[in-house]
């Protein structure tokens, strides 16, 4: 009978690891023996990292939305539907359509979004980039501003050891903020104050989440004239007066509020019964080496939704793909897995508008600073506007 | 270069320097020299749009290929499961709607070569 692998979520997990499947399951597919679908909500694939760059008025965003369809392989079912619920000993996922979709293996590739309403006052009051209208937003308020101050906040998950989205990204805005509002000419009228909330994944009291980086950080923030701050864990914002309330018990006056919101993962997954993550935070227990849901032998999970303690971006998922193909494959086959995930991430960090950082950590090994370059930016823009695309359809 | 420096030399420098010298002897340093500085500018030159203009025309080329490939895998795969179609079998191929977006987009594609012939 005629295997199923069902892939729900069409972010960049659930797109790479759909191609890298096809690819490696050929022989089965032109046999007849197996299918491969994969369920999302929407029929269009929105490269996230690229909303950054539109709250700086580099890119409108167009660029970085594309039909779902024309990213997958001619092989690979498709369907608009939504994941509502899940039964992993029935093996089926059912859609808010009605629909039911069975399965031999699934795959979880959900993401995870935004949760500003976590903390009082910050829907209403504070501004991020994590979401192309939130950027938007914030791009107006960018362009607008002549005087004033820009604070920087950032909030991590209450389950112990997991970052927020885009670990990188915090550092990466306050830089391009300081060079955008240098391009304007109001940088010096404009102060910026980065703050860091006293604990950050294995981090205490730093400016990052990782030491080395943390401990490089004060005098690169220095060179720039960005004001810095440790142990600032925004628990609350008062809309009106526009003040940001620390649970260390401090307050900060702003102008905007640039934030790294709260983080959860999505309702359907955290409504699945299989997470049990903190607060109902919703992150899937995953074995840090075959990246299977702990406990379902044939679920497994990559991406935003895991609960391990690597960056929740492109870089780790490009890296997970192939680890989650593999062992899908070979258990097809075998009956076993044979790839194990060392937490590898590979990325470039956009260090200000036009200076690119190579970065690489695994679970033993943080992340080495190294100075950032033109050449670095440019393979991060280039990345960006093309080469993205070829990763998700699994060419590179 | 005074005697305690040489003494402090680690066995990799010595070795480094011995193979620079060669290249230095042997006039090939200058190309190496070259060949940096010439890298070096074609950064300092290129600019963000140029970058964005290169690489659009990267992705352009990438899509053709995934639709090309997609494309010829799922024909190989067709033509090897059925028979050669009979032409009523042709014409009944035709009344897919997959065939026909297609045969209407490879019209479409040659009259966008036409346009520019």
């Amino acid at each position: 009978m005629k295997k199923k692998i069902l892939i729900v979520g069409g972010g960049t997990a659930g797109t790479m690891t759909a191609n890298n499947l096809a690819k490696k399951l050929m022989p089965e597919i032109d046999r007849d023996e197996l299918e491969i679908t994969l369920i999302s909500n929407s029929k269009y694939h929105y490269y996230k990292p690229g909303a950054m760059y539109v709250a700086f008025g580099k890119s409108e965003g167009y660029e970085f939305v594309r039909d779902q369809r024309a990213l997958l392989m001619s092989e690979i079912n498709f369907e608009v539907e939504e994941a509502t619920e899940i039964s992993t000993n029935g093996n089926f996922v059912k859609t808010k359509k009605g629909k039911k979709f069975d399965y031999d293996f699934l795959v979880l590739a959900t993401g995870c979004e935004v949760a500003p309403e976590r903390i009082p006052g910050l829907s209403e009051a504070g501004d991020w980039f994590y979401t192309y209208e939130g950027a938007t937003k914030l791009a107006k308020k960018f362009h607008d501003i002549k005087k004033g101050r820009v604070l920087v906040t950032v909030n991590f998950p209450k389950t112990p050891n997991i970052p927020h989205q885009c670990g990188i990204a915090p550092v990466e805005t306050t830089m391009m903020l300081h060079d955008f509002l240098t391009e304007r000419g109001v940088r010096d009228d404009i102060e910026i104050i980065y703050t860091y909330p006293t604990v950050a994944q294995s981090v205490t009291n730093g400016l990052f989440m990782q030491e080395p980086t943390s401990n490089v950080l004060p005098s690169i923030f220095d060179s720039l004239g960005v004001k810095h701050q440790s142990g600032f864990t925004l628990s609350k914002v008062d809309a009106k007066k526009k003040v940001a309330i620390s649970a260390e018990g401090e307050e900060i006056e702003f102008d905007i509020l640039m934030s790294t919101p709260p983080f959860t993962a999505t309702k359907f997954i955290r409504e699945s019964g299989i997470s049990q993550a903190l607060d109902d935070e919703g992150w899937l227990p995953t074995d840090k080496e075959t990246l299977k849901v702990k406990g379902l032998d044939n679920v497994y999970t990559l991406g935003d939704t895991v609960d391990l303690p690597v960056s929740k971006a492109g870089g780790t998922v490009h890296n997970q793909t192939d680890v989650v193909a593999d062992n899908i494959a070979s258990e097809l086959r075998h009956g076993y897995t044979s790839e194990s995930y060392d937490g590898l991430v590979i990325a470039i960090a956009q260090m200000g508008l036009s200076c690119g950082m190579p970065l690489w950590y695994n679970y033993d090994k943080d992340v080495a600073p190294t100075p950032c370059s033109k050449l670095g930016s440019f393979v991060r823009k280039g990345f960006n506007k093309g080469i993205y695309w070829a990763a998700a359809r699994g060419m590179v | 270069m005074s005697e305690k420096v040489e003494v402090l030399k680690t066995k990799e420098m010595q070795e480094l320097e011995a193979k620079m010298t060669m290249l230095i002897q042997t006039g090939r340093i200058d190309n190496l020299i070259d060949l940096m500085a010439l890298i070096s500018d074609n950064i300092e030159m290129t600019t963000s749009p140029m970058v964005e203009k290169m690489i659009h025309t990267v992705d352009n080329l990438a899509s053709a290929g995934f639709i090309t490939d997609n494309a010829v895998r799922y024909a190989k795969r067709e033509t090897a499961k059925n028979e050669v179609p009979s032409l009523f079998g042709i014409l009944k191929l035709m009344g897919d709607e997959d065939t026909r977006k297609g045969l209407s987009f490879m019209l479409n594609l040659t009259k966008g070569i036409g346009k520019q012939l």
